[in-house]
């Protein structure tokens, strides 16, 4: 599973430390997790050109594994990168602690790519264009039909919010002690939940498949 | 005691190492255990695939979108040069030309040759997609220029494939249930990879660099491997059923300065899994172990013997295909085939 692969980008990170906890609705399309710096909750970044000084280094490292798990939510790379050019860019006004970056980017890229699936700020044509993303050639595969795709996103959108990120952040690589730090749950409850959201998209996938 | 949650089911699926002992002793023994955490891993490779998606990007062009973007952020011009080779765009092939050049390979070449690795055994390296495309590329840091005996090709017979690679060709004892007749023979001559690292490139690539060791401009690294032969069983649909592979296995030389320098310095830039750097590290170590990077979210892997040699088995989690690597003597050996992982071993011990 792609779950094991050792992404561990935020290891001994806190994210709740930074802020209100970061979890269902904590953004909109556009926003990204708030910040508490000295105890002061600021809802967004501040706005105007202060630029962080290691933005580059960051994106050029972390860039990749934001933009997969965009895709994840999204299907398309297309607009899996136009998801992580968004929180890059509020990266880039924000104080987060540099060791800190690859977890609250991950965490803000799947709250920002689900909003978008959610509110259908999508590409136009963007189901036609499926066909074209072309995907990593594997036996798996050969056998998830285009459609079982688009299914399975649908119910992705569907799906508690809280569910459907924390299936989105362990299907990217995070540890189930990573993803219940970002989105403020126990470890316990981690397999739980990403379970239980696995069912209702397996369920949606088999539903379709003996009706078809 | 009471069967643990189908949230424990599901850590056992992918990190079993989180669930208490006790619960991993009660779902072994338990047949309603077994059945749910069969469930939940067919569920979580299922959703895991249909949620796959290309995310090949192109990283230079992706900051000169962001450092051009209005209310953005430009520090300093990005560069914006095509720096990937068409060769070694797909990420896993990038991500094992990296694994593989880091590990080292052949025969010595000239006299400055340092060996500093020779393949003894095998040991895998899971990566997932999200590492494959976070792999660097190294055409991005250096030279890579590939040479030898290039493309694999028909032969007629086992002499023949004998005679041009100078391997012994390994005799299956019986075939699997469905196969039958004579396999096509093909082989392939000796390759060699060079990398060249480039402080030039390097920078352009990754921005600031860290501070470079003395002499690492210009060093290389060498990897030969091969050559190799290759016997192949096809169902009657034309698809591969049965593969037996034997090959000299890699192994690397450097030049210039040490093999660690190099490596250790490539592992410091962005964009390698710090896991993963962690794990080539280790493999490398010992100069003897090939790691063989698997995606896995596909493959499982584990450990046999074959004849008394240390073996890595690897079955994709579909079970439609499985996998059997050995080293013996600077020689690897795979049977590969659309069979379970019990047949591909059985034949592999039953090589003649």
């Amino acid at each position: 599973m792609s779950h094991r692969g050792p992404v561990r980008c935020f290891t001994d990170v806190d994210l709740v430390r930074q802020g209100r906890p970061i979890a269902a609705g904590a953004f909109s399309s556009a926003a990204v997790p708030a910040e508490r710096r000295d105890g002061v909750v600021a809802s967004s970044p501040p706005p105007g050109p202060a630029v962080r000084a290691d933005l580059e280094a960051v994106f050029r490292r972390d860039y990749p594994r934001i933009v997969a798990v965009a895709a994840r939510v999204l299907g398309s790379r297309d607009e899996a990168e136009d998801v992580a050019q968004e929180v890059f860019l509020s990266f880039g006004r924000s104080s987060v602690p540099a060791g800190e970056a690859c977890g609250w980017l991950s965490v803000a890229a799947a709250h920002t790519a689900l909003n978008h699936l959610r509110t259908g700020r999508r590409r136009v044509a963007r189901e036609g264009a499926v066909a074209e993303d072309p995907v990593v050639p594997d036996v798996a595969d050969a056998v998830v039909t285009l459609e079982e795709r688009r299914r399975v996103r649908a119910a992705l959108a569907r799906l508690p919010h809280k569910q459907a990120v924390a299936l989105v952040l362990r299907h990217s690589g995070l540890s189930y002690a990573e993803v219940a730090a970002a989105i403020d749950m126990s470890p316990g409850s981690v397999g739980t939940t990403v379970r239980r959201a696995e069912s209702a998209l397996r369920k949606e996938m088999n539903r379709h498949a003996s009706s078809d | 005691m009471r069967h643990p949650t189908e949230g424990v089911l599901r850590r056992l699926v992918d990190e079993p190492a989180g669930v208490a002992d006790v619960d991993r002793a009660h779902v072994a023994d338990c047949p309603v255990c077994l059945v749910g955490l069969a469930t939940a891993r067919e569920d979580a490779a299922a959703v895991d695939a249909a949620l796959r998606a290309d995310t090949d990007v192109d990283v230079a062009t992706a900051w000169q979108r962001l450092s051009t973007a209005p209310a953005a952020v430009r520090r300093h011009p990005a560069p914006a040069r095509a720096r990937r080779g068409a060769s070694l765009r797909r990420p896993a092939v990038a991500a094992l030309a990296f694994a593989v050049v880091l590990t080292g390979a052949g025969v010595a070449a000239a006299n400055d040759w340092l060996q500093i690795f020779r393949t003894e055994q095998i040991a895998t390296v899971s990566l997932s997609p999200a590492d494959l495309v976070a792999v660097p590329d190294l055409t991005a840091y250096g030279d890579l220029e590939v040479t030898g005996a290039g493309d694999v090709h028909e032969v007629a017979d086992a002499a023949a494939a004998h005679e041009q690679t100078g391997l012994a060709i390994p005799e299956v004892g019986t075939l699997p249930r469905g196969l039958s007749g004579e396999p096509t023979y093909q082989a392939i001559g000796e390759v060699s990879a060079t990398f060249t690292f480039s402080a030039d490139r390097a920078a352009e690539t990754a921005g600031d660099l860290p501070a470079l060791p003395a002499g690492l401009d210009g060093a290389k690294v060498r990897l030969d491997a091969g050559p190799g032969v290759a016997e192949v069983w096809t169902h009657s649909t034309g698809a591969p059923a049965l593969i037996v592979a034997r090959a000299v296995a890699p192994t690397a030389y450097s030049s210039g300065v040490p093999f660690a320098t190099v490596r250790d310095y490539l592992l410091s830039l962005p964009g390698l899994p710090s896991d993963l750097a962690t794990q080539l590290r280790a493999f490398s170590d010992d100069g003897k172990t090939l790691p063989l990077p698997v995606p896995a979210d596909q493959v499982t892997s584990s450990d046999t013997e074959v004849n008394g040699l240390p073996a890595t088995v690897l079955s994709a989690r579909d079970k439609t295909m499985a996998a059997v690597v050995w080293v013996d003597d600077g020689v690897l050996t795979a049977v590969a085939g659309a069979l379970d992982t019990d047949e591909v071993v059985s034949i592999a011990r039953e090589l003649r």
